[in-house]
């Protein structure tokens, strides 16, 4: 079985670090710094499941680039994985709605490695552990 | 810098109304408070002349049946007569002249309300035996109505009119050009009982008049008081209401900014314990010294945060905060960032305008070298990748010092040149060139400088750079200091 690809979009280069390094022990994945970073490499090779961070340039960047590909009949059903460090409060608003984000989970950070990749592994399967050196 | 605009703007509306009322003229205070409450007296006083006029139609009917003269159709044609004046009275009130309309016109028609009364209340005299009519009494208690709802100066001039009237309507009835109608006590009135009567009038229709004055004059006067407080203290809270609200919303910003470098520290952490990386691997590595610099930079928020605090609390160091030179204050700075600029490859340009010193009478030397060192620290680091140049001009009049920071970096965009002051709030090309910033800088900047009763001002064109304005009284000591 083949790796899945996982596109991880995060303004953050520490925490985009280390979800990879997560993220890296059974998929492949590519990471990008912004919305628009996050479209054009969907667009260049649609990966499997894409994690969106909330605020990157704007405010709601996250959102954004998820309605996007929710909306583009291509991308409409790539699985997505929205990730916010914003307070619980606005969280509660965030529940996964398809009116209002449209993202198939959401996680708020600071993350578990273990809860991210039992996440990943409903959506895309367990992915495959790295071939030893 | 829109925030306190708006603040000052309020507070200064706030001060404005307070002073309208404060010092506007008795009459004004008086018109402005008694408005509502005159509207609502007239109305009951409407009210009342409906029964009056009822009662005047009863009695001219059916005065015959209990032994008394028959007033028919003398008091029915002043029944009707009242009831048809009150009938245009309560439309004006209800229809033309609301509480909302001003104090003049609802007192213009109290006034002529009073009058038509007291006109209606005197053919009723006459109709009812003259100066020995059971009537008369109910003039006096129309004056101390009157006195209650309009001015006293008025009163005083009706109660020589009243005067007046009576006096005349007594003499034309002695001397037969009016008919003397038999009092319904069925008494007949001697000259001597009526000027009795008349002087009896006069002394309670002046007497009520002051009296009531007296009573109600400082009810009045409270009233008055009351309201401004009132109005003071609304202001007040409103105020309050705005600090408070302002406060939670920078309280939730500041959490909101420890928190996300705070997710990143403890998912790096968590990662590291859970094996996903060696921190003796490179990755490892490269993660710790991420999360070391992100450490740094909470530290960085967290000591920013401290400083506008002390800022906002209005930190008065003396004795030492007296007579300051912007020059040293700016060479200091030079010498400390001038390492920071080479590296990045940024020429350091200082301009002294004029000759001499800018020397401030009052100023606290740190947070200026916080504020100016941030600015010029921005400029070196928000200059284009390759470097460029940053101007630190100072000019110099009799009564400001201008220090002018300029440079050719990445600019602002339009949107955000007002809302780069405001606490955490860093331009997206910011973000791109450093992805460290706080978001404080500027916030403290003007902080600064609206401690040193200054101000600053921001011009920027994206992509061409970025010129930062701080102008300083140099005469400028916080009232709080002048006071010690």
């Amino acid at each position: 079985m083949a790796r899945p690809t996982l596109l991880v979009a995060d303004d953050d280069p520490i925490f985009v670090h280390s979800v990879a390094a997560v993220l890296r022990t059974r998929y492949h994945v590519r990471t990008v710094a912004n919305g628009t970073e996050a479209l054009a490499a969907v667009e260049d090779d649609p990966p499997d499941l894409v994690i969106l961070d909330v605020m990157m340039d704007h405010m709601s960047e996250g959102f954004d680039v998820a309605r996007t590909l929710r909306s583009n009949d291509a991308t409409a059903l790539i699985p997505i994985i929205i990730l916010t460090g914003v307070d619980r409060v606005y969280n509660l608003r965030m529940e996964v709605d398809e009116s209002w984000v449209p993202a198939d989970r959401y996680l708020e950070k600071p993350i578990s490695p273990e809860v991210l990749m039992e996440m990943v592994g409903e959506l895309v399967g367990p992915g495959e552990a790295k071939p030893g050196p | 810098m829109t925030e306190p605009t708006g603040t000052r703007n309020h507070s200064q509306g706030a001060a404005g109304s307070g002073t309208r009322h404060r010092g506007g003229s008795k009459r004004d205070r008086f018109s402005y408070i008694f408005a509502w409450e005159l509207h609502e007296r007239l109305l009951w006083f409407c009210k009342l002349r409906w029964l009056a006029a009822a009662g005047l139609a009863l009695a001219s009917v059916l005065g015959p049946y209990f032994s008394m003269p028959s007033t028919y159709p003398s008091l029915a044609v002043v029944a009707a007569l009242v009831a048809i004046y009150n009938l245009i009275f309560v439309h004006v009130l209800r229809e033309r002249l609301g509480p909302e309309k001003d104090y003049a016109a609802l007192r213009g028609l109290a006034i002529l309300q009073m009058v038509t009364d007291l006109a209606a209340l005197f053919f009723t005299v006459h109709f009812t035996g003259g100066c020995a009519s059971p009537v008369l009494p109910f003039v006096v208690f129309h004056m101390a109505i009157g006195t209650i709802m309009i001015e006293t100066r008025i009163m005083y001039a009706l109660a020589f009119a009243v005067s007046g009237a009576a006096a005349s309507l007594f003499t034309l009835e002695h001397l037969g050009v009016l008919a003397q109608i038999p009092t319904v006590a069925g008494g007949q009135s001697t000259v001597g009982s009526c000027v009795l009567s008349m002087a009896m009038l006069v002394v309670l229709v002046f007497g009520v008049v002051y009296l009531t004055h007296s009573v109600t004059g400082r009810f009045k006067e409270r009233n008055i008081e009351l309201h401004n407080t009132t109005t003071e203290l609304q202001h007040a809270l409103e105020e309050q209401e705005q600090l408070e609200r302002r406060k939670s919303h920078y309280m939730r910003i500041s959490a909101h900014q420890l928190r996300s470098p705070l997710g990143t520290i403890k998912t790096s952490i968590q990662v590291l314990i859970d094996g996903y990386l060696d921190p003796g691997s490179p990755d490892g590595h490269r993660l710790l010294e991420g999360t070391a610099a992100r450490v740094d930079s909470l530290l960085a928020i967290v000591n920013d945060l401290l400083e506008l605090a002390k800022m906002r609390e209005g930190r008065a160091r003396a004795p030492w905060a007296r007579e300051v030179s912007v020059n040293q204050i700016l060479a200091d700075i030079f010498d400390a960032v001038d390492p920071y600029a080479r590296e990045a490859n940024v020429e350091l340009v200082p301009h002294f305008i004029n000759e001499g010193a800018a020397v401030l009478d009052w100023a606290v030397p740190p947070d200026l070298v916080y504020a100016f060192e941030n600015l010029i620290h921005n400029a070196i680091k928000y200059s284009k990748p390759g470097g460029g140049t940053v101007t630190v001009a100072l000019g110099i009049d009799r009564t400001h010092a201008m220090v002018v920071v300029a440079d050719n970096g990445i600019g602002i965009p339009a949107a955000l040149q007002e809302d780069v002051f405001l606490e955490f709030v860093r331009a997206p090309n910011a973000k791109h060139v450093q992805a460290e910033g706080t978001g404080l800088g500027l916030s403290i900047v003007r902080e600064a400088a609206q401690m040193h009763g200054g101000k600053v001002s921001l011009e920027s064109v994206e992509g061409l750079g970025t010129t930062v304005t701080v102008v300083l009284p140099l005469h400028h000591t916080p009232p709080e200091i002048i006071d010690r």
